[in-house]
């Protein structure tokens, strides 16, 4: 037998080794995916007939309505104690919500991963039913249905924000314990310890750090939804927001909507923040 | 006495899978410490994770200080794995926790959930823990965090945490490959020395014949799910190698 060795003399013979990143099924697949993509781009434009002209001139357009109507913003009913302390409310309500949101999202979220899910049987598939429902309904239509339930006001919005959390939090935090080292989970199995001492022992150790993070990073999307969840019944700045708009009361609209730009900004700059702290105190 | 039996095990991961484990035979006896050697891939760590079923069996019959431990449903696993002690080879330590909390994370098997919660060990755990982190040379250290050490410390850590569970049986993964060849030794010597202290056997998994050769008694060797080698320490001959590994030994 002779070895068969690569030198620059056997480059480009006809028995030289050959390699390519993608061999042939996998290089049909590849392509054929992006172009059932683009395909698809194409006929949606043309199936909704989208203008494109009209798209080309529409930042003029809302430069002109933001100026005619929306300028200059009633600043001084922003200012108004009435509303600070809706905007307290909307705060409060992202608090309460999501620190119930991501108190619940933590067991549903140890049920529901399944590398230490105590039971893969029964509570792995109801944690992973119960973060699932709570995302797959949009904060507004729970706002909408805690209203019809509990009436207008803060306690309708705060559920609504904690079904909103659990579900946003829930699937972060299941992702994360997924991800763990299995090791010390090992240790703590073969040490004759209970799925509730693994769960404390083993993983919450490894996830404390990311949980801190995701749990403000929650807080700051909860802050936003708040303001949403307001305009539906749920109290809050989202409630003054609602009643200016239908009475077409637009320059207090456009201090309102700069108010909420404002708090979001600052809760965002909070959060981040924060997450960069906990971040640090590894 | 037989403190283990294990009888025609045979062991794969998934129903159409390789079957690892292909009718394996042994015993541990309440004297031994015993060496599973073998290639890379023949099986040893999946053998000794079936002694605690931390794997499932397929196949085959274990019995575990009296116990048969295939048939024992969840609670009562529990209660046998707190018998038994388990040493890894990455030491599958709590990083961020103390060498403490580590060690005492040993009595989980004993400890009631709430407790566990608020980590309120008992204090005659505590004083036990004290007592055997001086044993592995720790006492300085104990309230440092377990990544701070280094890997033979942190082994010493994982030695101490396995003796929390007073077990009536030592297993040990490869507990020195991830060590350099001097803390190797040193720590083999100081499992075997406890071992023999507290008169409990071990089941020792390990890469390394020459360490296998100098700190057991007794001696399996596996290649690619079936045991080639079955006997003590000075039996052991070149050519019984040559048939474990199939190759030229050192």
């Amino acid at each position: 037998m002779t070895e068969q060795t690569t030198t620059p003399d056997t480059i480009g013979a006809a028995d030289a080794p050959k390699w390519s990143r993608y061999k042939y099924p996998e290089s049909l697949y590849k392509h054929g995916t992006l172009l059932l993509i683009l395909l698809f781009l194409g006929y949606s434009l043309h199936f909704l007939n989208v203008d494109i002209g009209l798209l080309i001139g529409a930042l003029g357009r809302f430069a002109g309505v933001v100026s005619d109507r929306y300028y200059p913003p009633d600043l001084e009913y922003v200012l108004d104690w009435g509303y600070l302390a809706s905007i307290l409310d909307t705060l409060q309500m992202s608090f309460l919500g999501g620190f119930a949101g991501v108190c619940l999202a933590i067991p549903l979220a140890w049920f529901s991963a399944w590398n230490v899910s105590p039971n893969r049987r029964v509570l792995f598939p109801l944690g992973r039913l119960g973060v699932i429902s709570c995302r797959a309904i949009h904060e507004t239509i729970w706002t909408i249905l805690f209203v019809s339930v509990l009436g207008f006001g803060m306690l309708a919005g705060v559920s609504a924000l904690t079904m909103f959390c659990i579900g946003f939090a829930g699937k972060l935090f299941a992702d994360e314990i997924e991800a763990i080292d299995m090791g010390p989970v090992e240790a703590m199995r073969a040490a004759g310890a209970s799925s509730f001492q693994v769960f404390l022992f083993a993983v919450v150790p490894q996830v404390r750090v990311a949980f801190t993070g995701i749990a403000i990073y929650t807080w700051d999307v909860a802050f936003r939804a708040a303001t949403v969840v307001g305009f539906f019944g749920g109290g809050g700045m989202g409630w003054y927001l609602k009643r200016n708009v239908q009475q077409l009361e637009n320059l207090r609209v456009a201090a309102i909507i700069l108010s909420i730009i404002v708090m979001v900004l600052i809760a965002e700059f909070l959060s981040g923040w924060l997450r960069a702290a906990v971040n640090r105190a590894k | 006495m037989a403190v283990l039996t294990v009888k025609d095990l045979k062991v794969r991961y998934s129903a159409k899978g390789p079957e690892i484990l292909k009718g394996i035979d042994f015993e541990v006896q309440d004297d031994d410490f015993l060496a599973i050697i073998g290639p890379s891939g023949a099986g040893k760590s999946t053998l000794i994770r079936c002694v605690n079923r931390l794997v499932e069996p397929t196949a085959g019959s274990i019995r575990l200080l009296g116990e048969d431990v295939c048939s024992l449903n969840a609670k009562a696993l529990r209660n046998l794995r707190r018998n038994v002690g388990m040493i890894f080879q990455e030491f599958n330590l709590i990083n961020r926790m103390s060498v403490m909390d580590n060690v005492l994370s040993g009595r989980l098997g004993y400890t009631g959930n709430i407790r566990s919660f608020f980590r309120a060990f008992p204090q005659d755990d505590v004083k036990q823990a004290l007592y055997y982190l001086d044993r592995v040379g720790l006492s300085d250290h104990i309230n440092k965090r377990a990544d701070e050490l280094s890997g033979g410390q942190r082994q010493r850590v994982g030695i101490a945490r396995a003796l929390m569970q007073r077990p009536k049986l030592l297993l040990l993964d490869e507990p020195t490959s991830a060590l350099d060849p001097k803390i190797s030794r040193e720590v083999m010597a100081l499992i075997r020395d406890i071992a023999r202290e507290l008169k409990v056997p071990a089941l020792c998994n390990i890469h390394d014949v020459q360490l296998a050769k100098e700190f057991c008694n007794r001696i399996i060797g596996l290649q690619d799910g079936y045991k080639k080698f079955d006997g003590a320490t000075e039996t052991m001959r070149d050519a019984d190698l040559d048939v474990i590994y199939e190759m030229e030994v050192l």
